[in-house]
């Protein structure tokens, strides 16, 4: 009998969590916030100064075939033959056969060879934006390390990750085991991903080769060679590309999240 | 791996020739123009806009006449007023009597401070709340979308200012980019050619 009184009350509580649960959009428990700080851009015009970046919310993980899929339902606009060619290359979602959100191959894998377009309409359907790049950085370098051994070795990692990169064989987002202190998991490890100005600001007067890798990497922190890797691809990109080995997540801004809360 | 190793070779070959090729530039805050797709029409963005008036639009409201489209904020009062009067420059060149055909669009992107009653200003301080001009703002996400058809950069910096490319555009009647000027205070002798052959062709 007291063991049931015990239990009864965390049962309770259990279907009602489960409820609530259900009853919430999507987006709700999908991002966390990311306080406000600044981070060191590997940029060289910075010189040192650091990047302040405010507070926002951040998808935990990049948007799933599924999750894709879903939004080609609601919007036949992007379904793959529909998309006008001003929007995305030819490879745009070029491996599915199928939109349908049951038959989705791989739904747990990040959705890939999405234009820019397509990532920022995605974006815009469930009431938030691509991060911006300084935003993307920034949570990207908030990972603890328990030793300076532990950066090392996550630096050597990454290294060996971004030279046997296989976009054939992405794992499920949430897979890598790689998460900032926040909870944003896989920014390293699964995919290459859109942010809202791929293009750095400062890009015009740099001359992007092997040298700035050589300077990026100067800085020594277990995140520059990866950084110095993604800024010089992103500036490869065009707004229509779809590569195989690009997705995308979603941020949303503090108000856009507190308001929406406020009125569930 | 070693074809992952040759493709980053390849791309910092291609960047560093790119960097080389944007080397041409001044002003700290003056983002170069990218290149842009021609072939495909701007007006497949669906996007609402609100105008300075207060009513809402969609871009192929105006296809059919060609149209000059500049991106700017207002609190920018160094460069923008330029790139304003670049526009007003183009439009007045053109002869009066086609001058009613051409709708100018003024798309601020800055979607926080930009609201349509102070885009009315603006166009009231800077004397063209006139007919066939359109200051409009839309989205954040539509705003991006339309810079990124364009090939207009622009980043918010941490003092509330954008680092923005200066670029005028003109659409042909279909909503193509025809012409693109960039930079401040450029000649527009030949881009004011491009507007008259469209409306030669348009009045065949």
């Amino acid at each position: 009998m007291k063991l049931l009184t015990n239990i009864a009350p965390v049962k309770i509580t259990l279907t009602v969590l489960a409820v609530v649960m259900l009853s919430l959009p999507n987006w709700v428990g999908a991002q966390v916030l990311v306080p406000s700080g600044s981070f060191h851009s590997v940029m060289p015009e910075v010189k040192g100064e650091p990047v302040a970046v405010n507070s926002f919310y951040m998808d935990t993980t990049a948007v799933t075939n599924k999750e894709y899929s879903e939004f080609l339902q609601d919007h036949e606009d992007w379904q793959p033959g529909n998309v006008p060619s001003i929007f995305a290359y030819k490879g745009y979602l070029k491996s599915w056969e199928n939109t349908n959100s049951d038959e989705v191959v791989n739904p747990d894998e990040p959705v890939t060879s999405v234009s820019w377009y397509a990532a920022n309409a995605y974006c815009q359907s469930v009431g938030g934006r691509l991060p911006t790049l300084n935003e993307w950085e920034y949570s990207a370098q908030l990972m603890d390390f328990d030793s300076s051994a532990d950066a090392r070795e996550f630096a050597n990692r990454l290294m060996s990750w971004y030279s046997t990169f296989d976009s054939e064989n992405v794992g499920d987002v949430g897979s890598t085991g790689i998460e900032n202190r926040y909870g944003v998991k896989d920014q390293f490890g699964l995919i290459m991903e859109w942010v809202q100005d791929f293009k750095p600001v400062i890009a015009n007067d740099l001359s992007l080769d092997c040298g700035t890798v050589g300077r990026m990497q100067k800085l020594g922190n277990a995140y520059s060679y990866a950084a110095s890797i993604r800024y010089i691809t992103r500036m490869s990109f065009s707004p229509k590309s779809t590569n195989s080995t690009v997705g995308f997540r979603c941020a949303y801004d503090v108000e856009t999240i507190e308001e929406k809360e406020a009125s569930l | 791996m070693k074809k992952i190793f040759l493709i980053i070779l390849l791309l910092f070959t291609a960047t560093s020739l790119v960097a080389q090729h944007n080397h041409n530039h001044s002003a700290d805050n003056t983002l170069d123009v990218k290149e842009i797709d021609s072939e495909h029409s701007i007006y497949h963005l669906d996007a609402k806009w609100t105008g300075h008036r207060g009513g809402t639009v969609t871009l192929d409201d105006f296809k059919g006449q060609p149209v000059i489209v500049v991106m700017f904020y207002g609190n920018c009062t160094d460069v923008c007023p330029i790139l304003i009067q670049d526009a007003w420059r183009l439009y007045s060149s053109v002869d009066e009597s086609v001058r009613e055909d051409i709708n100018v669009l003024a798309v601020s992107f800055d979607t926080e401070n930009d609201t349509p009653e102070v885009l009315n200003e603006y166009a009231k301080y800077e004397q063209l709340d006139i007919p066939g001009w359109h200051f409009m703002t839309a989205d954040d996400a539509d705003v991006r979308t339309l810079a990124m058809m364009l090939g207009v950069q622009y980043s918010k910096k941490s003092d509330g200012h954008f680092a923005h490319s200066n670029l005028v555009t003109v659409l042909d009647e279909k909503g193509r980019i025809a012409h693109r000027v960039e930079g401040l205070n450029q000649p527009m002798d030949e881009v004011k050619g491009t507007i008259e052959l469209i409306m030669d062709r348009l009045n065949k």
